[in-house]
């Protein structure tokens, strides 16, 4: 074989298994989308067809105004935006603090800080968090999951800003400084700024990660549906009894619930998959 | 807990830039304390008492003894979590480094596939976990119809009416939800090789194969052993999927560690509330998990070294 016919083979082996892998991917979603259209009727009478007989915008309709889903919307809308902003504040903040600031015990903190990331219980810390919410007072409501989420300390986003500000060269705080500038004044009026692809990086995570959580605003809002973010609603229909009812409203919540997300990943895709791994390769 | 601003005998004002580091610190410490320290505490606590949400008794190491001797339940549990997590991740890791092997060829139309490949780490996993069940239900699911359609077999299988078919769909789902990352770190570590190795091989004549064994794999490994591990423990953590699909059906025989002590703690689907035993639960989880991990290290900082 001659190495332009094997190069070529390869080729060929390479975009078929990248387009079976493309289609074990895109399929569910593909599936999920079309179903949305199909009308009730057809959702339990022929399951069969991948393609809607007849496209109809039922299933949506009766999702935003029957079943709440204009709420949760709202709901999942405001819990991320304030959770994007908040962090963004807190993320540089901290960033900023561990990186140039001067005080005792700093590296102490941050080792304490960091090692976190390795007691960490996933689902099992839900009830306690629950109960020193309840504290506070914010167990009632999606603003627990938001000052839990800004004011909790995510070691990946720690890490990213920690680097990204290591990069910024001192002599700019120096200059700063010489100009009058307090610490705090020169993150406001000097760092901050310099920050904008961060903020980006750190935004888009952190909507990917608020708009799709389900444990925690869902320990937050059980038994209060009117605060329920769009993911704890749309899996909520699967346990509220009448599962078989309401495959139509499942399929159109959960179509609603992915259109945010995917439109945002189109957009900023690279700064998605940038943003996922710089995370990672600190930690 | 808390950290006290540093005490400096001259000048503790707020315009000393320490005072103002600390300040500006203070809130997050203080939340972080809180809300990933303060729970952990609360666990350690509860876990020798006997509590629900109303009033808790001291009963020192008895929920450890239930757990140990009297709740098989809970060791099917961790036992399903590790038959899960292993059964997926032998397909998962293997399939997200070829992936990225081939993404990493340059070949036309990578961008595409590697930002569609993506899509389902952009998904939520409760909705994962929603949509899978929906697509191997067993009436009318997508799955069995096309099954049935090309005769793989005669008629609808209950996906979930059995404990294995059911973990086969959760494994599927699993897998469906976490390859696109580990794809993405596995080609982020191939693009850090320098290509003036694999032009020195193709003078030498290396074959594919050995190329693969010898430099790639080697040169990926130490990056490649911190993403395992975090598959790992993340497989083992799993939870929003497992409660979005099966919910442990059928009968909680395929509850996984998580959503077991999960519904001990929040009385969900109708349980009691018993805060001290899941917090006992909760303990035993987080010392296996630590035992897990750091087994994974021993082990793979030793075949590390034999490269």
């Amino acid at each position: 074989m001659s190495l332009t016919v094997r190069k070529r083979l390869s080729a060929v082996i390479t975009y078929v298994v990248l387009i079976i892998v493309f289609i074990f991917v895109v399929f569910p979603i593909f599936y999920t989308f079309m179903g949305s259209f199909k009308s009730n009727q057809e959702l339990l009478t022929s399951g069969s067809t991948i393609i809607p007989q007849k496209f109809v915008l039922d299933n949506y309709e009766q999702a935003w105004s029957l079943a709440n889903f204009e709420q949760y919307t709202w709901n999942s809308l405001y819990m991320s935006f304030f959770i994007v902003l908040g962090t963004i504040i807190t993320s540089t903040v901290s960033g900023y603090c561990f990186e140039r600031g001067k005080f005792r015990g700093k590296n102490t903190i941050f080792a304490i800080v960091v090692s976190s990331m390795f007691v960490s219980l996933g689902s099992l810390t839900l009830y306690p968090t629950v109960m020193i919410a309840k504290w506070f007072g914010i167990n009632k409501s999606l603003w627990g999951v938001i000052l839990i989420r800004v004011l909790g300390m995510n070691v990946t986003n720690l890490f990213i800003t920690r680097t990204y500000i290591r990069t910024v060269s001192p002599e700019i705080d120096e200059a700063a400084k010489i100009d009058g500038c307090s610490f705090f004044s020169t993150f406001v009026h000097i760092i901050f700024p310099l920050l904008k692809p961060l903020i980006a990086t750190i935004a888009i995570l952190e909507f990917r990660h608020s708009w799709n959580d389900y444990m925690m605003p869902m320990v937050f809002t059980m038994s209060k549906p009117e605060r329920m973010p769009l993911v704890v609603g749309v899996v909520r229909l699967k346990s509220s009894g009448e599962a078989a009812s309401s495959w139509n409203l499942m399929l159109a919540g959960t179509a609603i619930s992915m259109i945010p997300m995917i439109a945002v990943y189109m957009i900023f895709n690279r700064y998605f998959i940038e943003g996922m791994t710089a995370g990672a390769v600190k930690g | 807990m808390s950290v006290r601003p540093v005490k400096k005998p001259m000048k503790l004002s707020i315009k000393n830039d320490s005072v103002q580091a600390v300040l500006m610190l203070m809130p997050m410490l203080m939340g972080f304390a809180l809300f990933t320290y303060g729970p952990i505490l609360y666990i350690l606590r509860f876990c020798l008492y006997k509590a629900n949400d109303f009033k808790a008794t001291y009963i020192g190491f008895d929920n450890f003894i239930r757990a140990f001797q009297r709740d098989p339940d809970f060791w099917d549990a961790m036992l399903n979590t590790v038959i899960l997590s292993a059964g997926k991740l032998i397909i998962e890791i293997p399939l997200a480094m070829v992936l990225a092997i081939l993404l990493n060829k340059g070949l036309r139309g990578t961008g595409f596939f590697r930002t569609f490949l993506f899509l389902p780490a952009i998904t939520s996993t409760a909705i994962v976990g929603l949509i899978f069940s929906l697509m191997f239900a067993s009436f009318d699911g997508i799955v069995n119809n096309i099954l049935q359609s090309v005769g793989l077999i005669s008629r609808p299988i209950n996906w979930m009416g059995n404990k294995w078919t059911a973990l086969e769909m959760l494994g599927i789902a699993s897998i469906w939800n976490n390859f696109p990352i580990n794809m993405i770190y596995f080609l982020m570590a191939l693009q850090s090789i320098p290509t003036e190795i694999y032009e020195c091989a193709e003078l030498d004549g290396v074959t594919p194969w050995k190329r693969f064994w010898k430099i790639t794999l080697p040169m990926i490994a130490p990056i490649a052993q911190v993403v395992v591990l975090m598959a790992i423990v993340g497989s083992l953590k799993v939870s929003d999927l497992v409660l979005a699909s099966t919910n442990g059906a059928p009968g909680g025989r395929t509850e996984v560690i998580m959503t077991y002590v999960f519904k001990y703690f929040f009385g969900y689907s109708g349980r009691a509330v018993e805060i001290g035993y899941a917090s006992a639960m909760s303990v035993i989880t987080g010392i296996f998990l630590a035992i897990v991990s750091l087994i994974y290290m021993r082990v793979t900082n030793k075949m590390n070294r034999v490269y």
